[in-house]
């Protein structure tokens, strides 16, 4: 007889993070990865986030017991390939946080592609992110952030709107809509929300907006001379409306029921 | 923050209904978390709508108020805003009352921006007046008594906290100063606390009446007998609110605005509006001269001005705005600008903190006009990008424990015990997991329960995810069965990947998916699953699929996998084929007893057949 084999299967956030990938990459954006454990310039400063301000607050943040002796320890956490390891205002180590958005890859991809001089550039990246709230049904302690940019001298809003279209698109089908709605964020100025229309209704989907000038100069660009936006949310909730998946907790249990596409 | 429709509607009478405000806050502002009505009758709080609004962080220097969103609303519309200043009845005042000291203010630190202090004798404490206490009460906020609630009605209306002190129960002066560590004070809500000297506390002669911008002290509370008041208006550091408040666990309305940096400007307006209130409710009242202590006072001196271009301002929004719709919003804003080289210069209006630079303006026009007005378009870049080997690792690694079998999990990166500790945590895993290997093996006990239900034999699991020791973070592979997990860094991995075959190197577009993709999700039911076994002894020529429908036909609706195939043999001209089915309900454990009964129907369906057998 032939004995039906079972099929290995996928985790559902790889399947999706792999159709987000190809998304942005028919669309010119380059892969971008970067660390978990990082700097709080990464993190929050290089970023334009204020000092002991309530925009703070808006992250949850893990910060990580110990961090000078870990930094002195080591020289892993002075990598990874781009920048150097600092404080604010380009002093020594402070502060070391689970990453609470990728919005740091982003920063780090582009302050290379600056270096490099590689402008125009594009990066997407997804990845692992920490926030420190009680969990439930829509919160979870760690979770993916699809996050992206794209940085050149004409790149503007109506773009921004292009770009994230066709990627809803992809990932909810041909009839999504996309619209944007006043925000803030340090680091993009304007801000928006960004919401899509799926199965009628409205749902916020991420945060976005222009990249803040002075986000530009922290990563050694030049504000005058380019510009562009910036996008990052959460991809579990992507596949949780997608899929229609009731409980954010489900993706980390290690449990095979979860994949069923 | 909850605002009232009819409140507002005091300062634009035509304001839209309260039903369209929501999507106009929502597509021109900041999210309107909810709007509901308030129910009773009109005129006592009834036929009101409270509207619980997201005001965003750079907005909430002007906008935590009736008066704010007002002002907003009617610029943003284009409709008339009442102005209340006229109608305010203002006291006269004296310097001071004969025979009694005037009013002494001593700022000793820069932590205090201003500090408007007045002393108003002969006042009655009592109840408020009705609408003071419906406005209150629209908002969730209780009526305490007419000296309180006016203060409060003041905050809620022009977002300037303010603070009502029983004279005669303050020594000599006011003093606002740096704690001293351990100084205590015991706040309204009798709440006893140890003060730091990073603190800044309102004082008097003796004690610490009130900590700075966040909360009153019991020593000087207006209480029923209260006669004789001094009412503080003052802005304090925005960070030293924050910190202060933070470290003593205080949450309270006027922490809430100072923290977000208010205007020093709005102190006199809210001076003027309070006093008017208290005279409105006591007309006896004896009011004395305002003492307004205002070290880097912006009258005159400071004005912010801010230069923008039209077309950079299109280009930022990607879409062409013009002169005229610019000048039509400042306008409405009530921005002065004047045009200098192709470029409006405006004066910032005191309260808006938030405009400094060019791409302020553009966010400011941009959602004025409305971000619909934006039209999407997919830039073409003159970018090549690169392949990411991070990735390319990853997906090579995945791809090739996916064609060996080994099913894809995710488990977590916290755990009991590890080398990197989490400062606080709102669970009790406080580590950063050392291995993959640990979260695995959870998986592998889990599935293998489960086996039935997924309709697998053996559970064979993989996870790529980081894991963290003293030296740094590291991506590694996990991946195993019940026999034994494996578990090395992602780079070791693919090195041997890489030795072995050229097959996975090369990840492109496209991954390895299962074929069998379900549209959508259904959730597995949190009751236990009966899994049953069937082997039926028929004759060679009947095909399994008969057997098969004989079985579904009466297996019932609790079956939530197959019947299945799962071995098939003949022996003597008769074929055997047995067939696994699992029973479970979405709403209660199903007991033997009743799975027992659903089997043995089937059994009696198979024997009728002529030649059949079941076992």
């Amino acid at each position: 007889m032939k004995k039906e084999t079972k099929k290995a299967t996928e985790h559902p956030l790889s399947i999706l993070a792999n159709q987000a990938y190809e998304a942005f990459a028919e669309m010119g954006f380059e892969i971008g990865t970067g660390p978990e454990l990082e700097s709080d310039w990464y993190n929050f400063y290089v970023l334009n986030f204020p000092k002991d301000h309530p925009a703070l607050d808006m992250q949850d943040t893990f910060w990580i017991k110990d961090p000078k002796k870990l930094v002195e320890n080591s020289s892993a956490f002075l990598q990874p390939s781009v920048g150097t390891f600092r404080g604010e205002n380009s002093q020594q180590a402070s502060s070391l946080v689970l990453r609470t958005h990728t919005t740091t890859v982003t920063a780090r991809e582009l302050e290379k592609a600056g270096k490099e001089g590689r402008l125009p550039a594009a990066f997407i990246s997804v990845g692992k992110v920490f926030r420190n709230e009680a969990t439930d049904i829509t919160h979870e302690m760690q979770f993916f952030q699809i996050d992206g940019a794209m940085v050149g001298e004409n790149i503007s809003l109506a773009d921004l709107k292009g770009v994230l279209t066709n990627f809803y698109k992809k990932m909810l089908g041909e009839n999504t809509e996309i619209e944007f709605r006043p925000s803030f964020f340090p680091f993009t100025e304007p801000s928006i929300e960004v919401f899509a229309k799926f199965n009628g209704k409205w749902l916020e989907m991420m945060g976005a907006g222009m990249l803040h000038p002075n986000v530009l100069r922290n990563i050694g660009l030049d504000p005058s001379k380019v510009q562009g936006f910036a996008f990052g949310g959460g991809l579990d909730r992507i596949a949780m409306i997608k899929w229609n998946i009731p409980d954010v907790r489900l993706f980390y249990q290690g449990d095979l029921r979860l994949n069923q596409f | 923050m909850k605002i009232s429709y009819n409140w507002l509607k005091w300062y634009i009478p035509e304001a839209p209904t309260a039903e369209k405000l929501v999507d106009i806050f929502n597509y021109h502002l900041c999210e309107v978390e909810t709007l509901t009505p308030i129910l009773g009758e009109e005129g006592v709080g009834g036929g009101d709508y409270v509207l619980d609004l997201k005001i965003l962080p750079n907005r909430a220097h002007d906008l935590l108020s009736h008066q704010g969103l007002a002002r907003e609303l009617a610029s943003l519309l284009n409709i008339p805003y009442v102005d209340p200043t006229p109608k305010y009845k203002i006291p006269t005042s004296a310097k001071a009352t004969a025979g009694k000291p005037e009013l002494k203010i001593y700022v000793k630190t820069s932590l205090c921006r201003r500090y408007m202090g007045r002393i108003v004798r002969n006042i009655k404490v009592g109840p408020s007046p009705q609408w003071v206490v419906d406005h209150l009460e629209s908002i969730g906020q209780r009526s305490i008594n007419n000296m309180v609630d006016a203060a409060n009605i003041v905050m809620y209306d022009c977002g300037q906290p303010t603070h009502v002190f029983d004279l005669d129960k303050v020594k000599n002066e006011i003093i606002i100063r740096d704690a001293k560590d351990g100084e205590d004070l015991t706040t309204l809500d009798n709440k006893a606390v140890k003060l730091k000297n990073s603190n800044v506390v309102i004082a008097d002669s003796k004690n610490a009446l009130a900590i700075a911008g966040i909360k009153g002290g019991k020593i000087a509370e207006v209480g029923n007998n209260t006669k004789n008041i001094i009412l503080e208006v003052a802005n304090f550091d925005p960070t030293s609110v924050r910190k202060t408040a933070q470290a003593l666990n205080i949450f309270t309305d006027a922490r809430k605005r100072f923290e977000n940096d208010l205007s020093p400007e709005l102190a006199s307006y809210a001076m003027l509006e309070l006093s008017a209130l208290i005279f409105e409710m006591c007309p006896e009242a004896v009011f004395e001269d305002v003492v307004d202590v205002y070290p880097n006072s912006q009258e005159g001196g400071f004005i912010r001005k801010l230069s923008f271009s039209t077309d950079r301002i299109s280009k930022i929004l990607g879409l062409k705005v013009s002169d005229k719709e610019i000048e039509d919003i400042l306008k409405r804003y009530v921005i002065n600008y004047v045009i200098k080289e192709n470029k409006f210069e405006i004066t910032i209006p005191p309260m808006r903190l938030d405009l400094v630079i060019e791409e302020d303006m553009a966010e400011e026009i941009g959602r004025i006009l409305g971000y619909d007005k934006v039209k999407g378009n997919i830039p073409k870049i003159n970018f090549k990008p690169k392949q990411n080997e991070t990735y390319s690792k990853i997906t090579s690694a995945r791809n090739k424990l996916l064609a060996d079998g080994y099913s894809e999990v995710m488990t977590y990166s916290f755990c009991d015990k590890g080398e990197i500790e989490v400062q606080n945590s709102a669970s009790d895993k406080k580590f950063l997991r050392t291995n993959l290997t640990d979260g695995l093996k959870e998986s592998i006990k889990l599935n293998r329960l489960n086996a039935p239900f997924l309709g697998i034999e053996q559970v064979k699991v993989f996870e790529i995810g980081t894991m963290f020791k003293k030296s740094g973070e590291e991506m590694h592979v996990a991946y195993g069965d019940k026999k034994g997990i494996k578990e090395e860094k992602l780079e070791e991995f693919s090195e041997k990947l890489e030795k072995n075959s050229l097959t996975f190197l090369q990840p492109s577009a496209g991954t390895f998916r299962p074929k069998n993709s379900s549209p959508a999700f259904r959730m597995w039911s949190l009751f236990p699953f009966i899994a049953r076994d069937i082997a039926v002894f028929v004759p060679e020529n009947v095909k399994s699929s008969k057997v098969l429908k004989i079985i579904k036909d009466n297996a019932g609706d609790m079956v939530v996998r197959g019947p299945e195939l799962f071995d098939e043999f003949k022996k003597e001209g008769k074929v055997s084929y047995a067939f696994r089915i699992v029973f479970q309900s979405y709403d209660r454990t199903l007991t033997d007893g009743e799975v027992n009964e659903i089997m043995n129907k089937i059994t009696d369906k198979i024997k009728a057949n002529n030649g059949w057998q079941a076992r």
